[in-house]
Order: C-alpha cells, then sequence, then structure tokens
C-alpha cells in the first residue's frame, strides 16, 4: 500500500516565503541576568532535604566540636589555643560534608536529569556553569565566615573560663586556611563536573581531600625513595604547608621549592578536573 | 511556528533521525505520532536546544532554540515529566522556574491552579506524585512563562480519560489563542483526540502527514462497512461489481470507498441502512506505515501478535 501523499501545504517541500520573517519577535526579551542564575542555583543546593540537612549537621559538627574544646579547656591548666587554631579545625569541620552540596550542585543535573529543564531554560551551558561555580564560591565563603563567628565565639568562652587567650590573628596562615577552603571547594565541583555522577564524585573526592593526605601521602613520603620527589607536588596541605611554617617533619635540606607545588597541586586537582568536565559538559547529550 | 528542516541525527550506525522536515503552524495543534524509538524523543531534544544535530537544523519562530532569550518566556518545553529532582516539592519547583524566567511568585498560583493542583498536592515531594500529577506539573511548568509555542513529549502518558480531555481543552483553547503546540505520542488515540495534524514518523522517517481527513483520503483502497435491509442482495450486487466483500458483524466489509458502495447500491435501488468508512481506518494506516518498525507483524486486518 502506498503512503499518503504529503500535504505540501502543511509539509514536505518547505514554502520558502514561510517564516522568513521571524514570527517571533525576542527583541524585547533580555537574556536572564547572570546574577538571577545565580541565586537560582544558591536555592537549589538548598531547597532538598540532603542539601538542608547536610548544611544542618555541618552547623552542629561545629557548635559540638567549638564545646568539646572549651570542656577541654577546664581540665586542662596548659590548655592554649590561638584564634587560627579555631579557624582552622572549624574550617576542616566544614571541608568534611559542605563540598557534597558543589558536588550535587552539577551531579543532580544527571542523576535526577534537571538538566533537561536546566539546559532548556539556558541553552547556553558555560552560564550556567559559572552560575554554579559562583554560587558554590559563595556558599564556600559562607562556612569560612560561619566558621570564623563559631571561632570567635569559642575563644570568647574559652576566655570566660579563665584560659590566657590571645586575640591577635596571624593573617598570613588565615589567609592559608582560606585558600585550602576554596581549593577545596572547587576541587569537589571541578571533579564532579568530570565524573558527573553523584555516588562517584564524592567517594573520589574524600578520596583526594582526606584519605590520601592523611593516610597515604605521609607513608608514600617517607617509606619510598621516590616520595619525597613527587608527593609535595600533588598534596595540597604539603603545597601549603611549607607556607604557613608547618611541616617540623620535613627533613633538614629539603629544597625549597616555591610556589611550584601551590601550582601544581592546583592544576592537577582543580584546572584538570575542570577542563575535563567543561569539554564533557559543552558536548554531552542530555537524556 | 516551529519548522524542521532535513534534520539528521546518527548514533554511530544507526540513524535515530533521518533527513526530518515538517511544520507546526500556529494556531494548530501538531500530533507527533510514532511508535516508540522511532525519533520523536529525538528530534524533539534537538529542537530545545539539548542534543547537537548532525544534519539540518530547527528553527522556532524563526530563530535557533540557542539565540532565543530567556527561552522559557517563548517556548514552552516538557520533554519528561519525571526529570525532576525527586526531592522538590511541586510548587517548588515551579518557583525555581519562575524565578530563573524573572516571573512573579504569583505567576506559580496561577498555573497550580490552571492544572488543577491543589494547594496540599503542591507541597508534596515529586517522589510522592504519580504520573498523571508529575504530567500536570510539567505542563504548568512549560506554561509558566506565557509562551507562544509548546512542545510536550508524550504529555498524556499516565493521564487518565478525564485528564486527556482536560489537557485536549487546554490545548485547544491554547492553540486558538494563537499558539502553537507539538504533542507527541505513541498512542494513535491521544494524537487523535487532541492534534489537528498529525506528523506521523517511523524509523526516523516521516511518512505521513496531514489532517485525519487528508490521511484518510489519500489512503488508496479504504474500506467500508455498509448494512442494508437486504443483504444477500447487497453481497451479490457487491461481487458482481468486483467488489471485495466479507461478512463483518451484521453488515459487510467492503474493500472500497464508501461512494463506490453507495453506487451499486443506488444502480441496484437497494436501501442502505449504514454506511461509513471501516473504523480503524487511521489505526491500520499507522501500523502499516510504520510496519517495519514494529515488533509484531501486521496484517491487513490488524495487528497480529
Amino acid at each position: 500500500m502506498t503512503a499518503p501523499a504529503v500535504n505540501t501545504a502543511v509539509n514536505g517541500v518547505v514554502d520558502p516565503a514561510l517564516d522568513r520573517v521571524p514570527s517571533i519577535d525576542v527583541s524585547s526579551t533580555q537574556q536572564v541576568p547572570f546574577g538571577r542564575l545565580v541565586s537560582v542555583e544558591l536555592r537549589k543546593m538548598t531547597d532538598t532535604r540532603a542539601g538542608r540537612w547536610l548544611l544542618g549537621i555541618t552547623l552542629g559538627v561545629l557548635v559540638v566540636a567549638a564545646g568539646i574544646v572549651v570542656i577541654i579547656s577546664l581540665f586542662d591548666e596548659q590548655f592554649s589555643m590561638t584564634l587560627s587554631d579555631w579557624q582552622g579545625m572549624l574550617t576542616f569541620l566544614t571541608t568534611m560534608l559542605v563540598p557534597t552540596l558543589a558536588i550535587m550542585s552539577v551531579t543532580q543535573e544527571w542523576s535526577q536529569r534537571t538538566g533537561l529543564v536546566t539546559f532548556a531554560l539556558e541553552p547556553h551551558r558555560i552560564r550556567v556553569i559559572l552560575s554554579k561555580l559562583v554560587a558554590v564560591t559563595l556558599l564556600a565563603l559562607i562556612t569560612l565566615v560561619l566558621a570564623a563567628v563559631i571561632a570567635v565565639a569559642g575563644h570568647a568562652a574559652l576566655a570566660v573560663t579563665g584560659v590566657d587567650v590571645s586575640w591577635s590573628v596571624d593573617g598570613t596562615d588565615l589567609a592559608w586556611t582560606f585558600y585550602l577552603q576554596m581549593v577545596y571547594f572547587l576541587m569537589a565541583f571541578g571533579l564532579a563536573m568530570a565524573i558527573l555522577n553523584t555516588p562517584g564524585s564524592i567517594v573520589v573526592y574524600y578520596l583526594v581531600a582526606l584519605i590520601l593526605p592523611n593516610i597515604v601521602y605521609g607513608a608514600v613520603y617517607f617509606l619510598l625513595s621516590w616520595g619525597p620527589d613527587v608527593v609535595p607536588w600533588i598534596d595540597l596541605s604539603y603545597a601549603v604547608g611549607a607556607f604557613r611554617g608547618e611541616m617540623p617533619e620535613v627533613p633538614s635540606g629539603t629544597p625549597d621549592l616555591g610556589v611550584g607545588p601551590i601550582l601544581s597541586t592546583l592544576v592537577i586537582w582543580v584546572v584538570l578536573p575542570m577542563g575535563i568536565g567543561l569539554r564533557r559538559i559543552l558536548r554531552a547529550e542530555l537524556k | 511556528m516551529i519548522r524542521v528542516m532535513s534534520l539528521t541525527k546518527r548514533y554511530g550506525d544507526f540513524t535515530a533521525v533521518d533527513d526530518v522536515t515538517f511544520t507546526c503552524r500556529p494556531g494548530r495543534v501538531t500530533g507527533f505520532l510514532g511508535p516508540n524509538g522511532a525519533g520523536k524523543t529525538t528530534t524533539m531534544r534537538v529542537m530545545t536546544g539539548l542534543t547537537p544535530a548532525d544534519a539540518g537544523e530547527v528553527t522556532i519562530g524563526g530563530h535557533h532554540y540557542r539565540d532565543i532569550p530567556n527561552p522559557g518566556r517563548h517556548v514552552g518545553v516538557l520533554l519528561d515529566a519525571s526529570a525532576q529532582h525527586a526531592g522538590r516539592t511541586g510548587r517548588e519547583i515551579l518557583a525555581l522556574g519562575a524565578k530563573l524566567m524573572g516571573l512573579p511568585a504569583s505567576r506559580v498560583d496561577e498555573m497550580l491552579e490552571l492544572v488543577s493542583l491543589s494547594d496540599v498536592e503542591s507541597k508534596r515531594r515529586l517522589r510522592n506524585y504519580s504520573l498523571g500529577m508529575r504530567q500536570r506539573l510539567g505542563i504548568a511548568h512549560a506554561l509558566l512563562g506565557d509562551p507562544s509555542v509548546l512542545i510536550l513529549d508524550e504529555p498524556a502518558n499516565g493521564l487518565d480519560p478525564a485528564g486527556i480531555r482536560w489537557m485536549r481543552g487546554l490545548l485547544k483553547d491554547y492553540s486558538e489563542r494563537g499558539g502553537t503546540v507539538l504533542l507527541s505520542s505513541h498512542l494513535l488515540n491521544e494524537v487523535e483526540l487532541i492534534a489537528d495534524e498529525m506528523i506521523l514518523i517511523g524509523r526516523g522517517k516521516i511518512v505521513a502527514s496531514g489532517t485525519k481527513q487528508q490521511l484518510l483520503a489519500g489512503r488508496a483502497g479504504g474500506a467500508t462497512h455498509v448494512m442494508a435491509l437486504d443483504i444477500p442482495s447487497l453481497s451479490t450486487a457487491l461481487s458482481a461489481a468486483g467488489l471485495d466483500i466479507s461478512p463483518a458483524g451484521e453488515g459487510l466489509r467492503v474493500e472500497a470507498d464508501p461512494v463506490a458502495v453507495g453506487k451499486v447500491a443506488a444502480a441496484k435501488q437497494l436501501v442502505l441502512t449504514d454506511l461509513r468508512p471501516a473504523e480503524g481506518g487511521l489505526e491500520n494506516l499507522f501500523l502499516e506505515l510504520t510496519a517495519d518498525t514494529q515488533r509484531e507483524s501486521v496484517t491487513p486486518e490488524g495487528v497480529a501478535v
């Protein structure tokens, strides 16, 4: 049986006069302002149960940790703690959970398939990714401020309990704490972009951010002959440690590597994943 | 107005969309009909910039989708009603969309009312929504920005008969106000109910298009169902005229169009009590046109499973 003739008035042969003049006037419509994209992305990070729980638990952990420090100070005559110690400890605690929000901001578009809507409402994917990046940076800043507020409160509590406290702040150290915090969040974001899968990204993030530095790098550094040549270039906290006057255990005679490790760790853990991820996202097909 | 021109999308050796060309006009509901895997969804994803095309192009109102600023204000899109965060409430999903498009929050309530989702339902999380509720929410989301074009993939899927009737009314109303609607379905009944025009696609190719009447009119040898006071005489007359007949219920099925049957009856002065195109004409057409993409084999009488 033959197929019915295609109705050429409607379909098939395209009438060149049709639609030559755009039938939708877009001249009075503005592109979605970037700030609005950012505020929507911020809201998307906090409007789900997962988001609220992560933030709530983190706040709880910070308060409990500060409380424990104050209680310990009651029983330790020699107790001393600087404001930088406070900020360092509390900031580190925020890196335990909050970067998961940065990860999910990216991966949810795939795992929950919301990308179908997100990228239909803003077809310029680079703008969506940049708005997420800004939102994640803001989130990192908020956690730093939160940690600072609790640090000051905890420090004040120490003063009340009779510990001799100093209110001076080591600016350099604080700056490196901020730097590391930013790097952890951006690393989480970059890994998520490259992996595009929530559980996978979270596992890799914790491996790179917690397990490698705290368990693996130290052992490699001291036990393997090539350790001291490699670890400084891949370990974020080692790279920073040299500048913070930490790492007393570094053998004397270790050459001063300068900013080299800072740059190499930044490239390996932030720039590279983001580059790979950006390529993937700009080409990915949303299904 | 949506124009799809020579659109092709390949996945390796598999051509999902093969040189597809069609137009959806304002003021009309265009149904995009084809079996599962025929290329409907791929075509719609290309339209909205979510999938890159290998060849050809799509313009909406004369623009490439990517070049439409704040596209939600011009083109309402529903590709998959379940592609929303399961942990967000229906209201929150609409609120996010309204915020992004720069619409007042009151628009959310308007849309919820339009699609008959109650206040209580809107505060439930999406994972607790039935498919029908998700479709309603998806329609609400597509209509948020008061667009002049709607692109809906399987919007009636999961709706009960009352829901389908509701959607027909909604889309008719929308198109009568000048809107352009493209909706896809793998179910002929849905499209027949809702759409003014149909585009039939099978294995990535457009196999037919037009209104229901046009589709059936162009169909050579459409069958006719006929009843008469004197069936035996009619049978004899029709057979004598060289027409194939077979008994069908109380009457006869004749492999000819109603005019031919009527002429034979008139010549013999036989009284007809019923004369109409055989039921399932469109369905048979659809099955035949897309036969090589169906999993079941097709006989002239319908589907032999």
